[in-house]
């Protein structure tokens, strides 16, 4: 079987999920503290290729002798491997409303080091996010915008009283004469976390250590940090791949074609 | 349909929906007393594709294993800017601009048969006559009753002059008199994320029960001193047209790269369509 067949195959298979992560992130252009997926493209695994032939050994039997050469390692396709968000902090961009709130990255003392707010989900369950578009719910607990709680530093929903609240640059909301400290979590290593959606991580989080510095600016927001440019004309160089990959396949085909309909033909 | 269409579709949808609010703030950018309304995205559900599993794969992997895929992006929410509008002259005995953030004027609409009490900033009142009689009242410009201290604010008919003071209280002159025709009552917002737009420049509450709140919690009186209200001038609408321009541009290439994305997977089908 032409082994080739298949690595033009994974090649536009892997050409099709990157385009699936770069129109992901152009979709989520707009999306405040969206991260953009980079997708990195793999080979698969490595394999050794062995010649297998005989020798004849000239002796009055006529000998034959079994012999196996390595020809050398191959690759037979490629795949995207994973995803992983980029984590560079985004622009920040003034609405002026008082729920809306921004992280500002300051230094970490890991390379990978990021903070996040703080939210429970659903289920009951504590995430992370970087969306700072809160808003304040009915019974005037801060929340996103899909309604989770959003969370103070022992992990309590944060009543503010109304949406007239104060919030300093480290993270002390002044509601009339309370004040509670935002939740913010620090992840030494943010590769690790997972996207679940809603602009949701999940992942082991811990106390910002004391090294770190972040800012909170209130009535901004942390934009996408997708650069639509590059995703644009990274989109044209994949197309462009899955293209070639599709040309390939059909020069095997042809091939093919012609190894069912010539070979064996009687002139 | 493949994975990069319908995330591009289901985003142009949502672009679209902002579009429309972008629209209604340019739309209503001369209307007194408009809150602009702003609309922000969120990611939708990501979904994991398990990919490659084996432990050789995972080798170099920065990532915890799987791919995870999004599917878009949503209307997170659409929220009101309460921030006070410029406040322009216009002279008029009858205009009345509030000055604080989260104060309303109270209004009576009837709906269906039944009577509420609604919110508005637009301060443009005038005298309606009423059926049957010769009193006029106080009215929005739509018609709507401005409820005073004491119900709708119902003027005898006859006075020679009339005049709103910038404590809301009503005087009227009649016979070389001047007595009091009402006080205009005004309301705080205390949790103004709640009020809902009712179309007409007006804003309601949502049935406080169900969140469990009583009127008096959410909308609390203002006492009336000077300085709470501007006689002869008008809240101008607090749309920022340069601001709705460039978040209409930015929306509108948004959506054309989306548009892109589709044509792209429309194509890449095309190629998969030719390979036989």
């Amino acid at each position: 079987m032409l082994r080739g067949f298949y690595t033009a195959a994974s090649g536009m298979i892997a050409q099709q999920r990157y385009q699936e992560a770069l129109s992901n992130n152009i979709a989520n252009a707009n999306t405040p503290g969206y991260k953009a997926d980079q997708s990195t493209l793999r080979s698969f695994p490595e394999m050794l290729m062995e010649q297998t032939g005989s020798k004849n050994i000239p002796t009055t039997q006529g000998l034959n002798m079994p012999v196996n050469r390595t020809v050398g390692p191959i690759n037979t396709g490629v795949y995207v491997q994973e995803m992983v968000p980029n984590f560079v902090q985004g622009d920040l961009r003034e609405t002026g409303i008082s729920t809306d709130i921004a992280l500002i990255n300051g230094t970490f003392p890991d390379e990978m080091g990021n903070i996040f707010f703080t939210v429970q989900d659903e289920n009951g369950d504590v995430r992370l996010t970087r969306n700072g578009n809160f808003t304040v719910d009915g019974q005037g607990y801060l929340v996103t915008s899909q309604g989770y709680y959003v969370l103070d530093q022992n992990e309590d929903p944060i009543q503010t009283g109304g949406s007239e609240f104060i919030i300093s640059e480290d993270g002390v909301l002044l509601a009339g004469a309370d004040e509670t400290t935002l939740g913010i979590s620090y992840v030494a290593n943010a590769n690790e976390l997972e996207k679940e959606g809603n602009g949701l991580f999940n992942g082991e989080a811990e106390d910002v250590p004391a090294d770190a510095t972040y800012e909170i600016q209130q009535g901004f927001l942390e934009r996408s940090n997708v650069d639509s440019m590059q995703m644009m004309t990274q989109m044209m160089g994949s197309y462009r791949m899955f293209e070639t990959n599709q040309k390939v396949l059909k020069a095997y085909d042809e091939s093919m074609g012609k190894a069912v309909t010539e070979i064996g033909r009687l002139a | 349909m493949s994975r990069s269409m319908i995330q591009a579709a289901v985003t142009m949808n949502q672009l679209q929906q902002k579009l429309d609010v972008i629209g209604n703030n340019l739309a209503n950018s001369q209307t007194t007393g408009y809150k602009s309304r702003q609309a922000e995205f969120s990611s939708l559900l990501t979904q994991e594709i398990n990919n490659m599993t084996r432990p050789v794969e995972a080798e170099e992997r920065l990532t915890p294993d799987g791919i995870r895929v999004g599917s878009g992006a949503r209307l997170g929410s659409i929220m009101n800017d309460f921030s006070v509008g410029s406040i322009s002259e216009t002279g008029r005995a009858l205009d009345v601009a509030l000055q604080e953030k989260n104060h309303f004027f109270k209004i009576q609409v009837a709906e269906n048969g039944t009577t509420e009490t609604m919110y508005t900033r637009d301060g443009a009142f005038y005298l309606q006559p009423l059926e049957n009689s010769d009193n006029v009242m106080l009215v929005t410009k739509v018609g709507y009753p401005v409820l005073g201290e004491a119900g709708p604010i119902i003027i005898e008919d006859g006075f020679e002059y009339i005049d709103i003071r910038e404590n809301g209280e009503i005087l009227i002159r009649r016979d070389n008199q001047t007595e009091t025709a009402g006080v205009l009552s005004i309301v705080e917002a205390e949790y103004p994320q709640i009020l809902e737009a009712s179309g007409e420049n007006i804003f309601r509450l949502p049935n406080l029960a169900e969140l469990g709140y009583t009127l008096d919690e959410v909308m609390d009186d203002v006492n009336a001193h000077y300085g709470l209200l501007k006689i002869g001038a008008l809240e101008r609408s607090n749309v920022d047209i340069s601001k709705e321009m460039t978040d209409l541009l930015m929306a509108q290439r948004s959506y054309q790269m989306n548009a892109r994305t589709i044509t792209m997977g429309d194509q890449m089908m095309g190629l998969i369509n030719q390979l036989r």
